[in-house]
């Protein structure tokens, strides 16, 4: 061990050793040719047969540096000084790389970054692995929140018979509340859990201030109105006053103590990660939840109605398979007694992260879009780097040339270019990791504050740099050394090289840099121009006086009483644009798709303000009892009946996804609207009558403020999101920040791209003077030279265009087959005017990026061509 | 070449004989080591002076010896080789184990006879 340091050591101090051992050496000489001398030798020949008795100086020397140090070490050590050297002597080069590639490695750790705070790193818990969700599956196949819904006699049953988790708690999903506080808060609306009184201490999670529930504290209805505080609701709403310890907080109406404030980084363990505002026992969670029944604690009941997430931790020593199997036998062995209208079908046990539907494959899909999408630009960050290095290679030529004339092994040179190129990546990987840093937190946040009044507070992620991203940050750096450094060092050592006599090596690595600007550039420009033909189109409905009413407590009769109010034009109930689709499926009698289908009740279209083209809306005793009729949009209309009249006809729906088919008469047309989202109009819509799903929603009229005034004193425990500034301006802005990322990226690849070329194009153009001059010597026009050079460094640049072209549309199309509503291929690719604006703009870049050196070659007096070496 | 037949160092044999060489005949250069194992052997080692260093450094590293710079007797300097404790404990072991396994081919040169 002690050896392998002072072997280290030497390693940095490999001068000082060089001079020691020297000096040993020289000392040893004199004594032997001393020695020589007292036999009676002369001077000279004792000199001569001192050494030959001391055997080979040098050989010697060598196994005094093998013995000192690592000579492979010592090696790279050297190799890596030189390349520093080397690099620092030229620093535009050097800036120019690492630039190309921090962009392209910063990219693409941030997006990793992301990834590994939402799907990798741990529920905030103690022993975070052996935490577990217990999730179900259904028989047909329902997917989403409702797989984690367990009823309270089924948490019960586990907690009493299983025998592999050391604890099982239940916590509700986010209820929405009023709070208020004597002289601090008035009615806020909040949300928070319900959790069984072993919640805190089997996650392991100790209070900040304060205590968390006793055992039994969950036990009796009604009894201990006590909460738990979460840090942000703490420090944002009371300040963070420690004094508010032992105070009440009224939520709903009932007064609650509080009891103890959580750690800033325990926020909860909600499926989606919203910073919980506080805990109470189970006990009390009808009074936080009127939807929840009297008997909800003895009574199974179908799990389609959100109850409550159970998460587990397991023994020691059991495996989360083992404890799977177990679960899932009990849980199964219990629904065997009842009649199940949705057979649960397997349990799983899953890990905790963040978002729960991170093992979900859509979410693996998008993704490894993104990454794939971040790599492609970190791959033409790299063929551009590989052909600066190659064009750094051919300009080394006379140096490397000398060194293999020298004697030096191929291998050595080629190692000591790849230490170079490491340095390189090195580097960037660096300053992309620092890039990555910077860059996560705010591309959070504004994610955050996107969905921050659609679900309220969103936990803080945690983007600190773990060993993951930082692993990740340096793999990724190491890859891009191999994938630009391998094929210029190997090249350039070539025993017969010669620059200019292999074109193809850079020509293919135009072409790859070209094929991947294009596809960035035809993706992100059709995904920005679809971006801003949706934030640009009508939606199809009203959205400003358009107003949505959250009801917390239950309010009887509160349509009827709206409706007397006059500043109120009209009011409806249904679901609201924007939030959310149901597509069940359609059968029209030639085939089976998936129609968007919206609940709405009497007066829905005009509250809206959806244009009825013909027929009719539906009455209020239609929606009452849910008529068997329809409304469709014109391009539903279209798409089923064309050329037809659809009023009167028929289509059946499968509301439950179950195989059974309701059949619904056609009564009216409406206009077509962006419903599902802005980002297109809804190719298949049906709205369908119904009095009791969904929520109040309501059209003001005349000034605002007046209506918004009479609303809250008609119904004073509602809470009002306007449906522009709640909904629409909310996907807009989605949009906006998708647009400005897909548009910085495509001009990314363009910038890349030119800088590439041009790189290449004037590295050519320097081998080739003499050529050129040549050429011109004999009569050649200097516009021809122009044309001959660009045209020959455009031929890959035209083929990698045309590749990257259909590559575009393939992965347009593929990402098309995943939607729920297909548009044709054609139309979304080649439809677009601006597509082809795009690949004219590639184009044009390449065009300048190559003429600018044709010319200054062109302009070359061909006497000093000739003489040019 | 030389009528006797010269041998080779025995892998792992050199740093025994340095350090005993060191033990008994106190610091010495290297010149003088080589010298002594020159004389010992009768020449029979062929030891050439330089491949003596790979076996300094390696002792001097592992903390059996020390070496610091000295005068010789015709007022050379040269640098002188002390062995340690670490050393004297180190050359035990060696001794036992050196002579165990000489002793086993010994005995199994002798039976085979």
């Amino acid at each position: 061990m002690r050896r392998f340091i002072l072997r280290v050591v030497n390693l940095f101090r490999r001068a000082a050793a060089e001079r020691e051992m020297k000096r040993e050496i020289d000392s040893h000489l004199r004594l032997l040719q001393e020695e020589f001398e007292s036999r009676g030798l002369p001077r000279e020949e004792a000199a001569l047969a001192a050494r030959r008795s001391y055997g080979g100086v040098e050989q010697a020397k060598e196994l005094h540096r093998e013995a000192r140090s690592f000579t492979g070490a010592e090696q790279f050590v050297k190799d890596l000084r030189y390349g520093t050297r080397s690099l620092a002597r030229s620093p535009g080069f050097t800036l120019t790389a690492v630039a190309a590639l921090a962009l392209g490695i910063g990219l693409n750790t941030t997006v990793f970054r992301l990834y590994d705070a939402i799907a990798l790193k741990p529920l905030p818990v103690a022993g975070p692995d052996r935490v577990v969700r217990v999730k179900r599956w259904f028989q047909h196949r329902l997917a989403g929140d409702i797989q984690y819904n367990f009823a309270y006699p089924e948490y019960e049953y586990l907690r009493d018979h299983n025998t592999v988790f050391s604890g099982i708690t239940a916590a509700t999903y986010q209820v929405p509340v009023s709070a208020a506080m004597e002289g601090i808060l008035d009615g806020q609306r909040v949300t928070g859990h319900a959790v069984s009184a072993n919640y805190f201490a089997e996650l392991g999670i100790k209070p900040l201030l304060g205590r968390t529930f006793l055992p039994d504290e969950d036990r009796l209805p009604g009894a201990n109105p006590m909460i738990v505080l979460g840090y942000a609701f703490w420090e944002e709403k009371l300040h963070s006053d420690p004094g508010v310890l032992g105070r009440t907080l009224k939520l709903n109406g009932v007064a609650y103590t509080i009891i103890g404030i959580m750690p800033r980084r325990f926020t909860g363990t909600d499926l989606f990660p919203v910073s919980s505002a506080f805990w109470a026992p189970l006990s009390m969670v009808r009074q936080l939840d009127p939807g929840f029944e009297s008997d909800w604690r003895t009574q199974w009941r179908e799990p389609t109605r959100p109850r409550f997430q159970i998460i587990g931790r397991l023994k020691n020593g059991i495996s989360r398979g083992e404890a799977q199997a177990e679960i899932d036998a009990l849980v199964r062995g219990y629904l065997s007694q009842f009649r199940q209208e949705e057979p649960t079908t397997a349990i799983t046990l899953q890990k905790t992260a963040y978002f729960r539907s991170t093992d979900d494959i859509r979410f693996q899909a998008a993704s490894a879009g993104v990454l794939i999408v971040v790599s492609l630009i970190l791959l033409a960050a790299c063929a551009n780097v590989a052909n600066m290095l190659l064009a750094r290679g051919a300009a080394r030529q006379r140096e490397i040339g000398i060194r293999l004339a020298v004697g030096a092994g191929r291998a050595r040179i080629v190692r000591q270019l790849l230490t170079e190129s490491m340095l390189l990546s090195l580097l960037a990987g660096m300053a992309g990791l620092l890039l990555s840093a910077i860059a996560g937190p705010p591309l959070w946040s504004m994610a955050a504050s996107f969905l921050r009044d659609i679900r309220g507070g969103l936990t803080e992620l945690d983007f600190g740099s773990d060993s993951r991203v930082v692993l990740y940050g340096m793999g990724l750096s190491l890859i891009t050394c191999a994938c630009f450094g391998i094929a210029p060092a190997l090249r350039s050592t070539r025993p017969n090289f010669c620059a200019a006599g292999s074109p193809r090596l850079r020509g293919a690595l135009l072409g790859v840099q070209a094929a991947i600007s294009v596809l960035l550039l035809t993706f992100c420009g059709t995904v920005v121009s679809n971006l801003f033909q949706s934030i640009r189109a009508y939606p199809g409905f009203e959205s400003h006086d358009v107003y949505a009413l959250f009801s917390i407590a239950e309010a009887p009769h509160l349509r009827e009483r709206l409706e007397m109010l006059p500043e109120l034009r009209s009011v409806a109930t249904g679901r609201l644009p924007l939030s959310g689709t149901f597509t069940p499926p359609i059968n029209t009698g030639q085939a089976l798709e998936r129609a968007l289908a919206t609940y709405t009740s009497d007066g829905y279209f005009e509250t809206l303000g959806i244009r009825l083209l013909r027929g009719r809306g539906f009455t209020h005793s239609e929606a009452d009892v849910q008529a068997p009729v329809a409304v469709i949009s014109e391009s539903t209309a279209r798409h089923i009946w064309p050329g037809e009249d659809p009023i009167g006809k028929r289509f059946s729906l499968d509301l439950n996804f179950r195989n059974q088919f309701t059949e619904f008469e056609v009564v009216g047309i409406s206009a077509d609207a962006r419903f599902a989202s802005l980002s297109e109009v809804d190719p298949l819509h049906v709205y369908l009558p119904s009095a009791s799903q969904g929520g109040l929603i309501v059209r003001t009229q005349g000034d605002r403020g007046k209506a918004l005034a009479a609303l809250s004193a008609a119904a004073p425990d509602i809470d009002v999101v306007n449906l522009e500034e709640g909904f629409v301006s909310i996907q807009r802005g989605v949009f906006q920040a998708l647009s400005v990322l897909s548009g910085t990226l495509a001009l990314l690849a363009v910038l890349l791209a030119g800088v590439g070329i041009y790189g290449v194009m004037a590295f050519v153009v320097t081998q080739r003077t003499k050529e050129i001059g040549i050429r011109m010597a004999l009569g050649a026009s200097s516009h021809g030279v122009t044309r001959n050079i660009v045209l020959q460094g455009l031929r890959p640049v035209f083929i990698g265009t045309a590749i990257g072209f259909v590559a575009a549309a393939a992965l347009m199309a593929v990402e098309r087959s995943t939607e729920t509503f297909p548009e044709p291929l054609a139309r979304a690719v080649f439809a677009h005017p601006e597509l082809y604006a795009e690949l004219v703009l590639m184009l044009v870049v390449a065009g300048l990026a190559s003429i600018v050196p044709a010319r200054r070659a062109a302009r070359v007096d061909p006497m000093i061509a000739l003489r040019y070496e | 070449m030389s009528s006797k037949e010269k041998l080779p160092v025995l892998q792992g044999t050199l740093d025994l004989i340095v350090l005993r060489t060191l033990q008994t005949m106190g610091p010495q250069h290297a010149y003088a080591i080589a010298t002594r194992l020159g004389q010992i052997s009768g020449e029979l080692l062929q030891l050439n002076q330089g491949t003596l260093y790979p076996a300094l450094v390696r002792l001097e590293q592992q903390g059996r010896i020390k070496g610091t710079w000295g005068k010789t007797q015709t007022n050379r300097e040269a640098k002188f080789y002390a062995i340690t404790k670490a050393g004297e404990k180190a050359l035990a072991e060696e001794t036992r184990r050196w002579r165990q396994i000489s002793g086993v081919v010994e005995k199994l040169l002798a039976e085979g006879a």
